[in-house]
């Protein structure tokens, strides 16, 4: 086990340094000076000059690639042009937001997917199982954007049920930062009121970032159901006389769950790409919205940070899952 | 048995392990940054000053360009809106009114002193700082040379618009301040300049303990010392500035609004939302369809205010067919303007001189009409047939006014075609095309400006002097007579003259420029029913203040 996962962690620093030099070297095509558009229309040459030999952009790019990755290596992600702040500070307030909005919109997909793939299974051909599965075409085939502000007209401005868009009331503090998920940190500080508002703000985009995926997690768990229901051993374990729920429970959906954890893990990296629009649309401060004005504005240190983050992050996820499969599947663990 | 047991724990740990890493990728250091300095945040509500839902102004812009809190530093909308609101500046403007008056310093005076002029300030021996100390000669001094230090994007209008040293500037006693500028520079501008927040003044004593290595630039981020009717209670970098009321606010009685949360929401379409639910007391800036909408609400009002841009298309004036004073005089006659402020939807006016509706020295003379025929004469003279073809590049997105930039082209274009001339219009996001006008490689393009500083200067010398880099050299036009007009108008100091000179100016690059002034925007805010006192001050920093506002 130690020696698969610093497998994967020396994989993961031919990944960094990939991303690093693929987005490093496209910032370099585009035909546009960053540091003219981060200073505006107004700024006279002396200080385009002036910030542009700060930011060390007089030297060769070879040269500005070498200092980027003497930094990278001592954990330095460099300043962003735009805002003047460590990147690596940037990420510390926009990332936690990105996070907090797709872990909750994994625990809607997983919270529905799942439960409603098996009761649709184990009422095959039924109205049940049609009205899930009409479920799953309808969430597979309605674009996020239009979800989200159906979901905001009716729930927010006629209703009135569930507060708007932003991660917390305006009027509301947030809770003290410990890691930075309002959710978390509430609930850490015992701060109640916020951990309501935090949850309750977190419904609706959650519900609108999850709904592809429980879409096709409630397929996959359906069919792959169906497939071990069809077994030899579901029979044999009926036989022998085992209760209804043990062969289900036990069984079934044990045998089921590999291909399962295998789309989460894909899942996972459509929601996090996902959260960029989900973002915009729910004003939420995330890392998808700070990449987008990043980009905008030519700020290719801030983009190099968030390129740099997500391919991060999915390595992380995907080891996680194999792990998730040695814990629920012995024969992955012999080999 | 054991063993299968451990292992399993193993990789139980393993997941553990790797959940947490995921996570602490996004933990803070324990010593957040953030963490209010002691005694900053607690001492700006006062005890029995419940803070409610009705004493507090939720205002919605978009607010993604704001970097800093440091008045030495902002430069950005976002920024000076709250900075302009803690931090006061010696003199100012009143709403309407282009005249400067008083307001840390409650007279001022200025002397011809042989080659400089001598500008004097006395301060207003009331005016404290939030902290209860007096705002004296030496704070005004220690802030100017501050701002100049750090030297970051406003410090120009001090180094460059003043020409201030540190030599020049000089505390005569507690109450009086002394500022030398070079004879080249129009004292009115100079005290333009400092109306702005660059200028303003910060309490040294509460500044210089905690300036760590960057002359407090980060601390002033999550630290108020400032004079103004606000106080800084935090900033959430991602969505919001909380301002909190000046109990002891020297200049008049504490604001009303106990505290003022500024919201970034950098959607229309959410600001729509939050004012319809009444979420938001105040949103800035709706475009046409989101004002329409809200038109018949009863519980929203709208307030349009004149912004101080100008939106203009302009010519390179050494670039075929536009290197001929007929064709760029034929551009101006040919462009139907009536079509462009029906697209604005009501949200700009005509303007087509380079001085906007607001500022001294605006004439107010809108001469050209579209009249095909002349254009079509002109551009004869100028030697351009039908079927030419011009480059016309144009940004993505939105212009001022909340009309895209290429539906305001695609208007030109159709008035071009009209007398067989084809505008090929090439979309560039914003900063690439910035990069190329800079270049002086744009034949033709749309654009808009925003004067830095409440002066025609701050238009004058960018529109007319080649020797400024600015607008008049990437559009490669050096003409003597406008820079010479230029300079003339900038330093003279008899408001009736300076007003014809400027008038000499407007008119001159009517018939000769190299730009076809077109609109300017308005700023559309929508506020809920019970809120008061609210004004929008285009020329003035801040351009909102909260301090005005009730409920």
């Amino acid at each position: 086990m130690t020696a698969f996962i610093l497998r994967r962690l020396g994989g993961l620093v031919f990944v960094i340094f990939g991303v690093s030099l693929l987005t490093f070297f496209l910032a370099q095509l585009v035909p546009a000076d960053p540091v003219a558009a981060a200073l505006g229309s107004n700024a006279r040459d002396a200080q385009i000059e002036a910030y542009r030999l700060q930011l060390g952009l007089d030297q060769p790019v070879a040269v500005q690639y070498g200092i980027y990755m003497s930094r990278l290596v001592r954990g330095d992600l460099g300043n962003s042009i735009r805002t003047r702040r460590a990147v690596i500070d940037d990420l510390r307030d926009y990332l936690p937001a990105t996070i907090e909005l797709t872990m909750a919109a994994m625990i809607v997909t997983i919270l529905l997917g799942i439960p409603l793939g098996i009761i649709a299974a184990l009422n095959r051909n039924t109205w049940i199982d049609a009205g899930a599965r009409i479920l799953a075409l309808i969430g597979g085939a309605m674009p996020i954007f239009y979800v989200g502000l159906v979901l905001l007209g009716v729930f927010y401005r006629q209703l009135q049920w569930l507060p708007g868009p932003g991660r917390l009331d305006s009027t509301v503090p947030p809770p003290a930062h410990i890691t930075g998920l309002y959710t978390v940190d509430a609930l850490l500080t015992g701060n109640w009121p916020v951990l309501a508002n935090a949850s309750a703000h977190l419904v609706l985009p959650a519900i609108t970032l999850g709904l592809f995926s429980t879409a096709v997690l409630l397929r996959m768990t359906r069919s792959s159901m169906l497939e071990m229901l069809g077994q030899d051993y579901v029979r044999t374990a009926k036989a022998k006389g085992l209760s209804e729920r043990l062969v289900i429970g036990r069984h079934v959906f044990k045998n089921a769950l590999p291909p399962i954890l295998t789309i989460i893990g894909i899942l996972f990296g459509s929601l996090l790409s996902g959260a960029v629009l989900t973002e915009t649309i729910f004003n939420w401060p995330g890392i998808g919205r700070y990449a987008t004005t990043s980009v905008t504005t030519l700020d290719y240190p801030a983009v190099m940070g968030v390129a740099l983050v997500a391919a991060v992050i999915y390595p992380l996820v995907n080891t996680l899952v194999d792990i998730g499969y040695s814990v629920i599947d012995p024969r992955v663990r012999a080999n | 048995m054991t063993q299968k047991r451990s292992s399993t724990l193993w990789r139980w740990t393993a997941l553990l392990v790797l959940v947490a890493m995921v996570l602490s990728a996004c933990a803070a250091p324990a010593a957040a940054p953030s963490a209010p300095a002691a005694g900053g945040e607690e001492a700006a509500a006062p005890a029995g000053d419940e803070i409610t839902r009705d004493n507090t102004l939720v205002f919605a812009a978009d607010m993604t360009d704001i970097i800093t809190l440091d008045p030495a530093v902002a430069y950005e909308f976002g920024g000076i809106l709250p900075v302009g609101n803690m931090y006061e500046t010696l003199a100012s403007f009143d709403p309407g009114n282009p005249e400067i008056v008083p307001l840390l310093a409650e007279s001022w005076d200025i002397a011809d002193a042989g080659d400089m002029w001598t500008m004097t300030f006395k301060l207003n021996p009331a005016a404290t700082f939030s902290s209860g100390n007096p705002v004296t000669a030496d704070d005004v001094v220690f802030s100017w040379n501050r701002a100049m230090e750090i030297n970051k994007s406003p410090a120009w209008l001090l180094i460059d618009v003043c020409q201030m040293t540190k030599e020049t500037i000089v505390a005569v006693d507690a109450g009086t301040v002394e500022l030398k500028i070079p004879k080249a520079v129009s004292p009115n501008v100079c005290l333009a300049v400092l109306t702005f927040t660059v200028a303003a003044v910060v309490e040294q004593a509460a500044l210089e303990p905690n300036m760590g290595d960057d002359m407090g630039e980060s601390w002033l981020n999550d630290n108020s010392v400032g004079s103004g009717p606000y106080v800084l209670n935090g900033w959430e970098r991602s969505s919001t500035v909380t301002l909190d009321a000046n109990p002891a606010y020297w200049g008049g009685t504490a604001p009303a609004m106990k505290r003022v949360i500024l919201q970034n929401m950098p959607e229309s379409a959410n600001r729509q939302a939050a004012i319809e639910t009444g979420d938001a007391d105040i949103v800035q800036e709706l475009g046409p369809e989101q004002a329409a909408a809200l038109e018949g609400n009863p519980d929203v009002s709208l307030v349009k205010g004149l912004s101080t841009l100008l939106a203009y298309a302009s010519v390179n004036a050494t670039m075929p067919p536009f290197d001929n004073a007929d064709a760029r005089q034929a551009l101006r006659y040919a462009i139907n303007y009536d079509n462009i402020i029906t697209l604005l939807g009501g949200n700009g006016e005509l303007v087509q001189e380079i001085i906007p509706i607001g500022f001294a020295g605006h004439v107010g003379n809108n001469p050209f009409t579209q009249d095909l025929e002349k254009a079509k004469e002109l551009f004869a003279n100028a030697g351009v047939t039908e079927g030419a073809v011009i480059p016309f590049t144009v940004a993505t997105g939105t212009g001022p006014g909340g009309v895209d930039w290429a539906t305001i082209a695609a208007s030109i274009q159709a008035d071009l075609a009209q007398i067989g001339i084809t505008l090929d219009i090439q979309l560039l996001q914003q900063s690439e095309l910035l990069t190329k006008y800079r270049a002086q490689e744009l034949p033709m393009l749309l654009m808009n400006w925003g004067p830095d500083y409440t002066d025609p200067d701050a238009n004058g010398t960018p529109f007319a002097n080649y020797e400024a880099n600015s607008l008049a050299w990437r559009n490669s036009w050096n003409d003597p007579q406008a820079i010479e007009l230029s300079k003339q108008a900038a330093v003279e100091l008899d408001p009736a003259t300076r007003i014809e000179l400027y008038a000499q100016l407007v008119e001159y690059m009517q018939n000769n420029g190299p730009f076809a002034m077109l609109y300017q925007p308005s700023r559309v805010y929508a506020l809920r029913n019970n809120v008061q006192g609210f004004i929008y001050d285009p020329g003035d920093t801040p351009n909102v203040s909260f301090a005005l506002i009730s409920k």
